[in-house]
């Protein structure tokens, strides 16, 4: 064994061994994996095995896509077998909702190059004989997946790497990890220790064992899943015999199950509600293949809509059934990135689809350890984006949510209910009475919109306008009109200070940090490919302190890369002030006179310009009030103290009265945000794209000095964009607003995606933000657009179609 | 006639069984747990007794806790009619079990007894010979066929030799070698269906069976690991080894 190895991963299921192999083919062959009993001893073994390149998100697509090319290849690249049977999958669907779902997802789809059919319940009889289609409306079909045996797909993964120069120690117990003064790591195993510059944990069911080596809480909770294995039925055997080909994967959405073709029988998984969340406190050390307890009791619907939709599946006794643990985490999307905090230390845990995900997980892994960046957007499966908050007993609730609802419809704008309220700014109570429904980002409690006297406080779910449409389109009107108040208490705020601060930030940001004291910018981080990382509002409070804003759901993100880039020396501290401050955000053409009656300060413009930030009284409460918002109105953010949130809430809804005050929500937001076409990370700013083709111009200076990604930047765009950020109108919309991921054609031909969208109820038009080749870009292109089934006709129009000259924020 | 048969729950065969730390015993908590394999065997020549018109009813008896009633729902999941669970703890010795089986038998009135050779769990390999004697039956053991012809069976037993034929009246007592079948699966319908048949449960007090072990079990651990091997140049070398290494020639 080596005592010394530029990486460790540790941990040898596929997702650990998928890895290794990427680490070894980008070059680094000094790399060892280590295992505790045999490779895929842990889950690896007892998974279905299959690959379903179906998933809502943009970033965890393209990782399923990859992996998917790369399993085709792996064979004939190592010789070893992997079993992959390309049979096809067909997603069954019997109703509209799940019809829409298809077409949503249909354009992610496109837009990354997956191939997918819609059938007909008659195509679908046709390719699955056995299938009874009464009921269906239709079905989407991907032609190239299928399944894989997972034992030796990383059987190849493992051979890869070894010829590569890669080193696997099996049956070596890892027994402790620490970092030593020079940042290098030290494995301890129980057959010797190994010193590495980088650590990925890639220990499913134990992740949080592993976690706690390195002082982590890593979100994840395996929870069971069966699946039952038939013997084989006659019926099946005959086509076999005939040479007929298998009919592949097939997945009954509405009623939670997949099931397929497994030497002449049939294998049933059921996603079921009221799965166990186990392995709590970890598995025991000395666990490897290890199966739970069957309850069949649990799947009894299942196996009855089973036997309805395929009858054989109930002509033939039940072989086995696994009953084994699969790793979950509260979202159900993977953990795959660098872990918060510590440096070189990578996570590569929470896999729930791990033989589907491993191949990309490991591939950007790879990227971003070698390169120092990932080349795929990955928000979707960072690490950070779960915070303190996913406390083990969280964890148990929303685990086992996200595994009920893997195949429940994902409508975009679904809010799950597990493991709430958690986390209430002050004021959350008194937006309750207000008839706020709530969302949840980042643990925190986010009024989504407000529900009218006589009107129930609950969503009713859609793809298409949906029964809270009409009441946000009046929230946006009592903020173009009147004045509302924006409960915005999750943003992440923290301050940097000190002798350093100005230098460290200077170079952190794209943008110009604000010269005096009390000035606010826009400030963007990039990463070091000048992709766009975060997005700060910086607001300078002294010579040495600035106080920076950014997004709620990003709080562990943008202040781990903060603290990842902020100088040793001391010269600079960082101080999280998110659970300490409160935010209402006051928008609206009565703001100022609002404000005005609660508070000493001088709100006109030539005191208060856009862009500024004061220390004024609110009623009897300090707050520092900023003159900036998301919005596109005249308004004020309002940062207190949150012990004074209530008592500024209570004088704003008192003396704003008069003037028409009322709450508004977040999807109100939202559609505002678009009319003026402000970006947000994560859609129309990621790391895929350059700050430039985002639009971000007027933020990114050049010839400020360096800052982190501007020489890739420049050389980017020396190279030449192959996106660039435009503003659409939607034509002829109906009931469905573009929701973003739709794909834009021009002639039949695909050239660039939504990022966002929504409908403008100031304007009156549908809009969408968008990234289409910079050839399409000029105002006046008309395009088309997916929006679920239809092809609508955009025009290119000029950005921010409410207000372009700015003169509502700076009234 | 009626059929009994005994079936037992125990560590499924695939999982690697693991030693207490404390050595009072093995690692059951969270453990898959299935029916004992030769007991299915068992269940399986019943149901092909039944099946060929020479018995009226399968009746599956099961001693230990609450959840020997899954071991139980397999055997009616398969065919069987109905069960009896006799709530006992986990661990009751093989005299005790012929105790237990015994007293069934007085109430039911079984014309054959059918169980699996042994337990894989705890090899004991005695329940259905003290059953035959504290019944006064005959027994015939390790049967690998088993044919009913009026009053008498002739039975097949694997023994060391090789087959022996036998012939018992009955009501007689058999034990079930793996050879004796290949047992069937259950279908899905039919392990619903299992659910609504009775199961009938008592505690081994009510039957007045003193279930208490006899046997004190000092210490259980695990066995030795297995030495690695070494690999020797010639025969020489081995048989030099052999003599003076490990003693063994």
């Amino acid at each position: 064994m080596k005592s010394k190895s530029k990486v460790v991963v540790v941990g040898g299921g596929v997702v650990g061994v998928s890895a290794l192999y990427h680490l070894a083919k980008k070059g680094w062959n000094d790399v060892v994996l280590v295992e505790r009993k045999e490779l895929t001893s842990g889950s690896t073994w007892h998974a279905a095995g299959l690959l379903p390149l179906f998933n809502m998100s943009y970033s965890v697509g393209q990782l399923h896509k990859y992996a998917v090319k790369l399993y085709k290849t792996l064979e004939e690249e190592t010789g070893q077998e992997v079993g992959f049977s390309v049979v096809s999958n067909i997603r069954l669907a019997t109703t509209q909702d799940r019809m829409d779902e298809y077409h949503q997802y249909a354009a992610v789809a496109k837009t990354i190059g997956v191939k997918v059919n819609f059938l007909t319940p008659d195509q679908v009889k046709e390719i699955w004989p056995l299938c009874n289609t009464e009921g269906l409306i239709g079905a989407i079909q991907h032609p190239e997946d299928g399944y894989i045996q997972p034992a030796d797909l990383t059987q190849a993964l493992a051979k890869g790497a070894r010829d590569k120069g890669a080193e696997i120690y099996r049956n070596t117990n890892v027994t402790g990890i620490k970092q030593l003064e020079n940042e290098m790591w030290v494995v301890e195993t129980d057959k010797g220790n190994i010193e590495c510059e980088h650590v990925i944990s890639c220990t499913g069911n134990f992740a949080r064992q592993t976690g706690k080596m390195v002082g982590l809480e890593i979100p994840v909770i395996p929870v069971e899943h069966q699946y039952i294995v038939t013997e084989p039925h006659p019926e099946i055997q005959k086509r076999k015999e005939q040479g007929l080909p298998e009919m592949g994967v097939l997945r009954d959405s509405d009623s939670s199950w997949y099931m397929r073709e497994e030497r002449g029988g049939l294998i049933l998984g059921p996603y079921e509600k009221g799965a166990p969340a186990c392995y709590v406190d970890g598995p025991s050390h000395n666990s490897e293949f290890e199966l739970f307890q069957e309850d069949l009791e649990r799947l009894e619907p299942h196996i009855e809509s089973a036997i309805h939709r395929v009858p054989v599946f109930g002509e033939v006794g039940v072989k086995k059934v696994y009953n084994g643990a699969i790793c979950y985490t509260p979202d159900g999307s993977p953990i795959v990135g660098p872990a918060w905090g510590l440096k070189n230390f990578w996570i590569n845990e929470g896999h729930s689809f791990g033989i589907t995900a491993a191949g990309g997980a490991g591939w950007q892994l790879a990227e971003w350890i070698v390169d120092g960046e990932p080349t795929i957007d990955m928000l979707g499966v960072d690490p950070r984006r779960f915070g303190n908050y996913a406390t083990q007993s969280y964890l148990v609730e929303k685990n086992e949510e996200a595994y009920a609802n893997v195949f429940t419809v994902h409508y975009p704008d679904e809010e799950r209910e597990a493991a709430r309220p958690l986390r209430q700014a002050p004021c959350y109570d008194r937006l309750k009475n207000l008839g706020a429904v709530f969302g949840q980002k980042f643990g925190w409690e986010r009024a989504n919109w407000f529900a009218p006297a006589g009107v129930e406080q609950k969503d009713d779910w859609s793809f298409r306008r949906s029964n809270w449409f009409a009441h946000v389109g009046n929230e946006c009107e009592n903020v173009q009109n009147n004045v509302g108040i924006l409960d915005m208490t999750a943003f992440a705020k923290c301050r940097i200070s000190g002798p350093g601060a100005k230098d460290f930030l200077d170079y952190l940001v794209a943008n110009k940090l604000p010269q005096k004291n009390g000035r606010v910018n826009l400030c963007h981080a990039l990463n070091t490919r000048g992709g766009v990382h975060s997005e700060f509002t910086i607001a300078k409070e002294s010579n040495e302190s600035y106080y920076l804003v950014s997004a709620g759901a990003f709080q562990r993100l943008d202040h781990d890369w903060i603290k990842k880039w902020m100088p040793k020396d001391r010269s600079v501290s960082f101080e999280n002030l998110t659970n300490s401050l409160g935010v209402l955000v006051v928008a609206g053409p009565k703001s100022r006179d609002l404000l005005k009656k609660i508070s000493n300060a001088d709100f006109s413009n030539e005191s208060f310009p856009w862009l500024s930030a004061r220390k004024i009284d609110v009623g009897l409460a300090p707050s520092i009030a900023m003159r900036m918002n998301f919005v596109g109105e005249l308004g004020w953010e309002l940062h207190h103290p949150i012990e004074y949130q209530n008592h500024i809430f209570d004088k704003l809804m008192a003396a704003g009265e008069e003037f028409g005050v009322k709450p508004f929500g977040i999807r109100a937001m939202d559609s505002l945000r678009i009319e003026k076409t402000y970006k947000l990370v994560g859609t129309e700013m990621s790391i895929e794209y350059a700050a430039f083709e985002s639009g971000l111009d007027r933020f990114v200076h050049l010839n400020k000095g360096n800052f982190i990604g501007r020489d890739a930047l420049v050389k980017w765009q020396q190279e030449g964009f192959d996106n660039k950020m435009v503003t659409l109108e939607v034509h002829d919309v109906t009931d469905a607003d573009p929701l973003g991921n739709n794909a834009i054609y021009k002639d039949g031909e695909v050239i660039g995606r939504a990022t966002g969208g929504n409908y403008g109820f100031r304007v009156k038009k549908s809009l969408a933000i968008a990234m289409v080749k910079p050839e399409f870009s000029n105002v006046g292109t008309e395009l088309e657009m997916d929006i679920l089934d239809k092809k609508n006709k955009v025009t290119v129009i000029e950005d921010s179609p409410y207000d372009p000259m700015n003169e509502k924020i700076r009234a | 006639m009626k059929i009994l048969v005994t079936v037992k729950r125990v560590i499924d065969y695939n999982v690697q069984v693991r030693v207490k730390a404390d050595g009072s015993g093995v690692e059951k908590e969270n453990v898959k747990m299935s029916m004992n394999p030769p007991d299915e065997n068992a269940v399986e020549e019943a149901l092909r007794i039944k099946e060929a018109g020479k018995a009226d009813e399968i009746i599956i008896l099961s001693i230990g806790e609450e959840k020997c009633q899954e071991t139980i729902r397999t055997a009616l999941a398969m065919g069987a009619d109905r069960g009896i669970l006799i709530n006992a703890s986990d661990d009751v010795e093989p005299l005790a079990v012929s105790k237990i089986v015994s007293k069934v038998v007085e109430t039911e009135q079984p014309g054959l007894i059918l169980m699996g050779k042994q337990a894989i769990d705890d090899d004991s390999n005695q329940t259905a010979q003290m059953t035959s004697a504290l019944l006064g039956w005959p027994q015939a053991t390790f049967a690998s066929k088993i044919e009913i012809e009026g009053n008498i069976a002739t039975v097949t037993r694997e023994i060391d030799e090789g087959l022996e034929r036998i012939k018992v009246n009955i009501p007689f007592i058999a034990s079930c070698d793996l050879r004796l079948n290949e047992p069937r699966y259950a279908s899905l319908p039919n392990i619903m269906k299992a659910k609504k048949k009775p199961i009938d449960i008592k505690s081994a007090e009510e039957l007045g069976v003193d279930v208490s072990p006899r046997i004190e079990h000092l210490k259980i651990s695990e066995p030795p690991t297995r030495q690695k091997g070494v690999m020797v140049a010639d025969v020489a070398e081995l048989v030099q080894k052999l003599k003076y290494e490990a003693k063994v020639i």
